[in-house]
């Protein structure tokens, strides 16, 4: 079937060089010419608000530019070579990729054992998934100063209970102490993301043909064998996906911190969006801070396109 | 002979006239002048960044409504919470928005935003209006934050000062008088020393235990507990840097006993100091739970019952100790004069002028008296003649007490570092702070500190640095006296 509506004309013929070649006006406005006028204003706006903005980006981090001065000397790879000798960037560095194995680890083991558990007919399902998803749809830093108050140590719930559980007054500083510091965090960070692993994974488990299991309990496989050699390899392209979403988004991880630790104690949280944010909206050295993420997003799509690469040929 | 007397008439009358002109032009004062010249831009708005919360009620509500009833020029309050002051204002000048005429900040921060070329010098401005003497009411402590390399860029309008406030029954009481006698063999007094502080505070816990309470706080919460290692390194004899080649001596043996000092008391105030803000202190000491506090200002009003005086300040709790405290200066006896508030003109303004006889205005003896004593403000008082004001002094029973310890602490407090970069460096040493509190032995948060402190002189340049320390470090209340 065609779908677009135009005459067939034999190439070579002099026919066909004077339907097509002929009407420039016919060019903008009934052929090619209509489709880039169209996309136009898309391609300025991605260009004005995305491109010009990391273009600029890029210029400024070759400037010595700080708020306290008004000159912004052009340092060539100045910023570029300081920030490679920044010892708290790769300590934030360090702290993020942390956060986000031990984050994403468990949020897909969590969102995986969760997925199974409803992926099959279960009575209340309609209400409980979405109840389960509330988490996801709320604001982030909603969430860290709701988690704030739950790890309070003098009015916390948490602290409450334990106290109830142990029989005597629990008076953890869960937020200071550096031994429960990441725990507290990455609890509330797998509390509201679980819920997204889980989604996406009940959308793979859901689209396994039901008679694949069939097949499998008739030649006598075990749940285990079943899981491990039919169901994780075909939902391992969502799983994948999944991760890399989880991944980098828990890679840019600022409103929990803000709102939990503000990098603390000390910069023993600090991440590497929170350092950032620092050096630009608090501090305001500029060209620094330009130079610092643009090594952090090279460092990014170098490795999501190894990890891709990598997934594709497999 | 009639001529004569004619003339001699006349001459008197033209000179009482002219006395009389004389004597009226004296009398006028900063706040008539102000409004007397700010009525030629009638219709204008003046747009003002203030700290968000109750701090902004003052224009919002008092001073905004009031100035364009006199003038006829609208006031817009910006609100910003305080930590996002500065990022404000600094975005705004880099944007050249022009977004704000009137700048409301931290004295510490002047020198970055004269740097910046953010704010606007005031000199020709006051040339032209201020009053002969007008400001030499402000106190002088708080008149060393006027000026900045030989310009005038702010008045000062807060006079924040730390106090230590606390339970005049607890201390008056027989019995906790002899118990105290009893187990340290020292009179039980407000703590006049550091270690007098640590000691009354594991006392009172053990006494207020039973009923839930504690001994003392002080807020220790990342983002504002500098100000108090600021003053502990200062009364233990610790300097920040070394003048000549301006490394940083935070680190200093004074430094390292204060700050382990002050992670020591933390084990006798309450349960997760190391989270406690302005609010948790404020609330345990409003409920009774704790026999001292150190804080600013406001708290020493309010614990008076300032509650029912506005409605902005219902949502306090209320208050348990009401004619029960007492007032002091903290341990060692040189408070931090922390923080506080100058108002500036911002050089993106394009009001510059009707900006400036706003500000005038507003810091000028009678409206600023004004001001202060509103219920709601965080205005302190910042003016000799606040705090003899006897209306101000009349406000609760022992509200004279309160203003004599409030004019002391300026006289011997302390003043924020200020030199370019003060932000900074104070963020690395609240940062070593934290971190001593959370188990970090406190040499080793210190030194990090000083690495940090010396990385930014270096990148701001040693020299320019150091002249700014000079300048700043010889100013009366640089450090103790």
């Amino acid at each position: 079937m065609q779908i677009i509506d135009t005459p067939v004309v034999p190439t070579g013929s002099k026919k066909s060089v004077e339907a097509v070649a002929p009407q420039r006006g016919k060019f903008i406005w009934g052929g090619r010419g209509i489709r880039y006028l169209l996309v136009a204003p898309s391609v300025i706006l991605i260009l004005s608000f995305t491109i010009f903005p990391i273009l600029y980006l890029f210029w400024i981090s070759f400037l010595d530019w700080t708020f306290q001065r008004r000159e912004r000397p052009f340092i060539g790879l100045g910023n570029y070579i300081q920030v490679l000798q920044d010892t708290r960037m790769w300590e934030a560095l360090g702290h993020t990729l942390f956060i986000m194995v031990v984050a994403v680890s468990a949020e897909l083991i969590l969102g995986l054992l969760l997925a199974q558990v409803l992926v099959g007919k279960l009575p209340g399902k309609q209400i409980l998934i979405p109840l389960l998803i509330l988490p996801t749809i709320m604001c982030p830093v909603v969430v860290g100063y709701g988690w704030r108050m739950l790890w309070d140590t003098q009015y916390g719930p948490i602290n409450e209970v334990l106290g109830w559980i142990l029989g005597h007054p629990v008076n953890l500083v869960w937020l200071i102490n550096p031994k429960t510091v990441y725990f507290s965090l990455i609890v509330a960070e797998v509390w509201q993301w679980t819920p997204f692993m889980f989604l996406a994974l009940l959308a793979g488990l859901s689209a396994i043909n039901p008679e694949l299991y069939e097949a499998a309990a008739l030649d006598g496989a075990t749940a285990w064998q079943t899981f491990w050699h039919m169901t994780l390899p075909l939902i391992r392209p969502i799983m994948i996906i999944a991760l890399i979403i989880r991944s980098l988004d828990v890679f840019k991880i600022f409103d929990l911190i803000f709102a939990l630790t503000v990098g603390g104690p000390g910069t023993f949280t600090e991440t590497i969006t929170f350092y950032i944010y620092t050096l630009g909206f608090k501090n305001f050295r500029l060209g620094y801070t330009a130079a610092m993420a643009f090594i952090v997003l090279i460092l990014v799509s170098t490795a999501t396109t190894l990890f891709l690469r990598r997934f594709s040929e497999e | 002979m009639n001529w004569k007397i004619h003339s001699v008439f006349v001459i008197s009358i033209l000179a009482l006239l002219s006395f009389g002109l004389q004597s009226y032009g004296q009398e006028k004062s900063a706040a008539d002048i102000a409004v007397e010249a700010a009525k030629k831009y009638k219709g204008i708005t003046l747009r003002v960044i203030w700290e968000a919360g109750l701090q902004a009620q003052d224009p919002i509500v008092f001073s905004g409504p009031l100035w364009e009833k006199l003038t006829g020029i609208k006031v817009q309050t910006i609100e910003t919470p305080f930590p996002e002051l500065f990022s404000k204002i600094v975005t705004a000048h880099l944007a050249g928005s022009g977004d704000f005429d009137v700048i409301n900040y931290v004295p510490a921060w002047q020198a970055d935003l004269v740097e910046a070329g953010a704010l606007e010098p005031l000199d020709d401005f006051m040339n032209k209006y201020m009053p002969p003497g007008a400001l030499d009411d402000i106190h002088p402590t708080y008149q060393q934050w006027l000026v900045w390399k030989g310009k005038h860029y702010g008045i000062f309008d807060d006079g924040d000062t730390f106090v230590m406030y606390y339970r005049k029954d607890l201390f008056g009481d027989k019995a906790n008088q002899e118990a105290y006698k009893a187990k340290y063999g020292q009179d039980l007094r407000p703590p006049q020393t550091w270690q007098e502080w640590d000691q009354i505070c594991a006392f009172f816990k053990e006494r207020l235990a039973a009923s839930g309470g504690h001994g003392c706080a002080i807020q220790r919460a990342a983002g504002q507990t500098y100000p108090w290692v600021e003053e502990e390194l200062r009364v233990y004899g610790a300097k920040f840097f070394d003048p000549e080649t301006m490394k940083a001596t935070i680190n200093s043996e004074a430094a390292i006993k204060a700050l382990t000092d002050m992670v020591n008391n933390n084990k006798n105030m309450p349960p997760g100091i190391e989270k406690w803000s302005f609010i948790e202190v404020f609330s345990a000491w409003m409920d009774g739970k704790v026999a001292m506090i150190i804080s600013w200002p406001p708290p020493g009003r309010w614990s008076q019952g300032y509650r029912d005086r506005a409605e902005q300040l219902k949502w306090m709790p209320e208050t348990k100790v009401i004619g029960k405290v007492g007032y002091a200066l903290p341990p060692g006896g040189h408070p931090e004069l922390a923080a506080g508030f100058n108002l500036g003109v911002s050089s993106d303004s394009p009001n510059k002028e009707a900006a400036y006889l706003f500000i005038q205005w507003l810091t000028s003896k009678e409206i600023s008296l004004q001001r202060v004593m509103l219920p709601y403000a965080l205005r302190d008082p910042y003016r000799l003649s606040h705090y003899e004001s006897k209306e101000y002094r009349s406000q609760w029973d022992n509200a004279g007490e309160y203003l004599d310890v409030l004019k002391l602490g300026a006289e011997k407090g302390l003043l924020d570092l200020a030199i370019p970069g003060a932000r900074e460096y104070e963020e690395a040493l609240d940062r070593a702070a934290v971190a001593a509190y959370a188990g970090t032995p406190p040499k080793e948060a210190l030194d990090k500190a000083a690495a940090e402190w010396d990385a930014i002189t270096q990148r701001l340049g040693v020299d320019k640095q150091r002249e700014a320390y000079k300048e700043w470090a010889s100013r009366p209340n640089a450090y103790p006296r």
